[in-house]
């Protein structure tokens, strides 16, 4: 398992309908965080058609990625809600008590946390 | 048949393959606690043992194993804690799992297996669980989820749907005897038969309201006094078998009224509820009567949770398993109607403090970009506002004077941020806030109280205006996580269009103060400082900052908040640069008094759950010539009245009396220190504390010595130090 990594986007929130529509730029990994909150990774920028629209660079995430075995053995006890093992879950919530997000792909699992609270989710996992 | 021993009471008792514990010492001719009816089903408390050290262990749930250890509970009052164990050594929990299924049945009874079957054949998969097989069923929470205690650690299963299949409980009786020894239910006394175990002389009793008392020696029921043909009619009986009825199993299903739990077969089924308790104990677990019911009832206890909580009846072990009908009984004999059981709530079984415990996390204390820079620095790390922060960096007095005379930098990546953006952006805010709002010019920033519905203050911050349509707020660190809630609701509950972005987390924050301040940001690149309460978006040593300038420390002050990323650089280059004008970090200890000589409070400290402005002296942070705000209500109708409370400031010569310290007049107490400091640069203790009686003393007692109330601020007063 690799160790943790910083994460970098572009944090966006705007009217979730701008948000439906926009064109994201290629090789962008959207994370849809709430219908109007979008974490957009691998980008510098984006654009949205929202005059209003809040757009920052959001370099406070760190990620842990699982195999899906390890994830089970390791994570899954420290979940106390259902996690779906589909590919493209998104869930969020406490993982051994640190707000988290959970990202399932058909490799595996990536948590995503605030940077910040990377220490106690590294201790608390044994990542 | 094959068999074993297990050490009951220091002494070995035999047992047979497939005994459970209670059933091993009942054939031992002994009783696994002091006495009551033995219902060997799970449902009572009265088998209850310390078994191989664990304490209220259901020994009819429990195997019979060789060299198994068995002791009593006291008669009266709690097992005693095993002192034997070394109480810093962290016990080994068990192991939690966490599983899916579609579909659990608890019970594996008729109802449960019918349950179970049917679900199976709708293509579900079924995990049924049940006492016989190990599962140990601990509650049902909202999700479903059910917990389950097994020999092998803790499971947590995730379900769509729980059928509760418990089945029923038999009856035990109350009347005078009913803890004596011998006394067994009817499924009791077959399984005990069953397993070839001797009652001796068995008297039936089938009808409860012909039971008038049983009577014994030495602990040990040796008759039953029964009604018979309108004449009290004595037997003598080695034992005593109760089939009085049932009353259904349903505690489970009461745990949680989530739509996905659902109840079947007798647990579901009503039952006649039994007579009325005459005498005798109804709560053998808690110990508590019937003359105690009646007792509660006659003090207005007329309610069953009323009664209950009055005489903890259905508190114990048991939870209500044996009691329960005969309180509902007792009840409905008084009011004519039959209540409802009363609330079942988890654990349905006592659980050791490891299983209580099992993988439940404590909070987790977030840690700033610069929490190894801290360290590094020799910098004590405290725990404060849910954040890692350094309290000092060994020196607190020299990082006072850094301030106060050259320039120092301070950590406050904690603080609350948030951006908000949207047409109706300048509306929201001059409802969540008490100070005017649209007059803040884009670059200018206003301090801010944040309010409650009733005016009690519940944060604090700044306003900072970007653009006609876009602000950034801050809020204190503790307050940051309540306050974007506060905000975030009020702005759906008002349908106002605005965007909100919590950047607390993704911004760090560097407060670089004294008066040698804008000469350090200089020597970094930022020619131009913003004024005080200005703002400005600049490269500072290369690094994009928002420029906020403001003042906590009572110094020229500027807040760096930048990309959490690049903190390190940042703070390594301030101090780089800095270093020829000994620039020095300070920590919270310096900082705490620093704002104390200021005067300024900090909310929750300072303050408390229904402080308002006036109380603390901050109603120039309040414009009631506004139309509305979050408060305004409160404040507009308590204005007028009077009010006995009042934050002062309190001088005193000296070293400073610990916070928390009584504020006392005449030899009583009228308030006390929330903040204390002594001053090296006042030469005194300063300190703010609460009066909480009128009129307003000007001399106060503290630790034994006099105290001055005094105005604040206590230095700099005209504040030309923070616009210097």
């Amino acid at each position: 398992m690799p160790g943790p990594e910083v994460v970098r986007g572009v944090r966006v929130v705007a009217d979730p309908s701008a948000l439906d529509l926009a064109d994201w730029p290629e090789g962008a990994e959207v994370v849809r965080l709430a219908p109007d909150d979008a974490l957009v990774l691998g980008v510098a920028d984006v654009r949205v058609d929202d005059p209003h629209a809040i757009v920052e660079p959001d370099h406070g995430w760190v990620q842990l990625r699982f195999d899906h075995a390890a994830f089970a053995v390791r994570v899954r006890p420290h979940i106390d809600w259902v996690v779906s093992s589909a590919a493209g879950t998104l869930a969020q919530g406490l993982v051994a008590g640190v707000p988290a997000k959970v990202l399932v792909d058909a490799d595996g699992v990536r948590l995503l946390c605030g940077a910040a609270y990377a220490h106690e989710l590294i201790q608390r996992v044994g990542a | 048949m094959s068999g074993g021993r297990i050490i009951v009471e220091g002494r070995p008792a035999d047992y047979v393959d497939g005994d459970t514990v209670a059933v091993a010492v009942v054939r031992a001719g002994e009783h696994p606690h002091h006495g009551g009816t033995l219902c060997l089903a799970g449902d009572c408390g009265n088998c209850v043992a310390v078994v191989d050290g664990t304490a209220f262990v259901r020994t009819c749930q429990t195997p019979a194993t060789a060299g198994l250890v068995v002791r009593r509970h006291p008669a009266v009052g709690a097992p005693p804690l095993d002192h034997g164990r070394d109480p810093m050594a962290a016990p080994a929990g068990p192991t939690v799992h966490h599983d899916d299924v579609d579909v659990i049945v608890v019970g594996a009874g008729d109802s449960g297996v019918a349950a179970a079957a049917a679900a199976r054949a709708a293509g579900h998969h079924v995990l049924v669980l049940d006492d016989g097989t190990g599962d140990d069923v601990v509650g049902v929470y909202p999700g479903p989820t059910v917990v389950v205690r097994r020999a092998a650690g803790i499971w947590q299963y995730h379900a769509d749907e729980v059928v509760i299949a418990t089945g029923a409980a038999e009856l035990h009786p109350v009347c005078p005897g009913n803890t004596l020894r011998g006394l067994y239910t009817a499924r009791a006394a077959a399984a005990l038969r069953a397993a070839g175990v001797d009652l001796g002389t068995v008297v039936e009793v089938a009808d409860g309201t012909s039971l008038v008392r049983l009577d014994g020696d030495d602990g040990r029921v040796r008759s039953v006094t029964q009604v018979v043909d309108g004449r009290e009619c004595t037997t003598p009986a080695d034992a005593v078998v109760f089939a009085l009825g049932s009353a259904p199993r349903d505690r489970l299903a009461r745990m949680s009224d989530d739509a996905g739990v659902r109840v079947v077969g007798p647990a579901a089924a009503r039952f006649a509820l039994p007579p009325c308790p005459r005498d005798g104990v109804l709560c053998p677990c808690s110990g508590s009567t019937v003359e105690d019911l009646r007792g509660g009832w006659d003090r207005g206890f007329q309610h069953l949770e009323l009664l209950k909580r009055s005489t903890l009846t259905g508190t114990g072990t048991c939870q209500g398993s044996v009691c329960g009908p005969h309180l509902q009984a007792f009840v409905a004999d008084r009011l004519g109607a039959e209540p409802a059981p009363f609330t079942a709530r988890p654990a349905s079984r006592q659980l050791t403090m490891g299983e209580a415990g099992a993988q439940v996390h404590l909070d987790a204390w977030r840690r700033t970009a610069l929490h190894d820079e801290h360290l590094a620095l020799g910098a004590r790390m405290d725990r404060f506002g849910g954040w890692w922060r350094p309290w000092n960096y060994g020196d607190h007095e020299a990082e006072y004077w850094a301030v106060r005379e050259g320039v120092s930098l301070g950590d406050v990546s904690t603080l609350g941020k948030m951006v908000v953006s949207g047409p109706d952006v300048v509306e929201a805010l001059e409802r969540l806030y008490p100070t005017h709002v649209a007059d803040i010019r884009p670059g200018r920033s206003r301090y801010v109280l944040l309010l409650n519905e009733r005016g009690h203050l519940i944060d604090d911050g700044m306003i900072v205006r970007e653009s006609d349509t876009r602000f950034v707020l801050t809020f204190t660190s503790g307050g940051a996580s309540a306050a974007e809630m506060w905000v975030r609701d009020w702005l759906e509950t008002w349908n106002l269009r605005v965007h909100v972005l919590d950047r607390t987390t993704a911004l760090a924050a560097i407060n670089v103060t004294g008066p040698r301040a804008g000469e350090l940001l200089a020597r970094v690149g930022v020619a131009e400082a913003p004024r005080f309460l200005q703002h400005v978006h600049a490269e500072v040593a290369g690094v994009p900052c928002h420029v906020m300038r403001l003042s906590f420390t009572g110094e020229a002050s500027f807040e760096l908040h930048h990309p959490v990323d690049r903190a390190v650089e940042l703070w390594r280059a301030l101090m780089d640069a800095g270093r020829s004008m000994g620039v020095k970090p300070h920590g919270l200890q310096a900082l705490f008094g620093l704002r104390l000589e200021k005067g300024h409070v900090i909310v929750g400290m300072d303050t408390e759950l229904d402080t308002t402005p006036r109380r603390v002296g901050m109603e120039w942070a309040v414009k009631m010539d506004k139309p509305d705000f979050l408060g305004r209500a409160a404040l507009a109708r308590t204005l007028a009245l009077p009010d006995h409370r009042r934050l002062v400031g309190l001088t005193m010569d000296g070293a400073a009396p610990v916070e928390g310290m009584p504020v006392v007049v005449d030899g009583g107490v009228i308030g006390h220190v929330t903040s204390s400091f002594t001053s090296p640069g006042l030469g005194r203790a300063v300190m703010l504390g609460w009066l909480k009686r009128e009129p307003f003393p000007t001399s106060v007692t503290i630790d034994g010595r006099t105290a001055t109330v005094t105005d604040v601020p206590f230095y700099d007063p005209a504040g030309a130090r923070a616009r210097a």
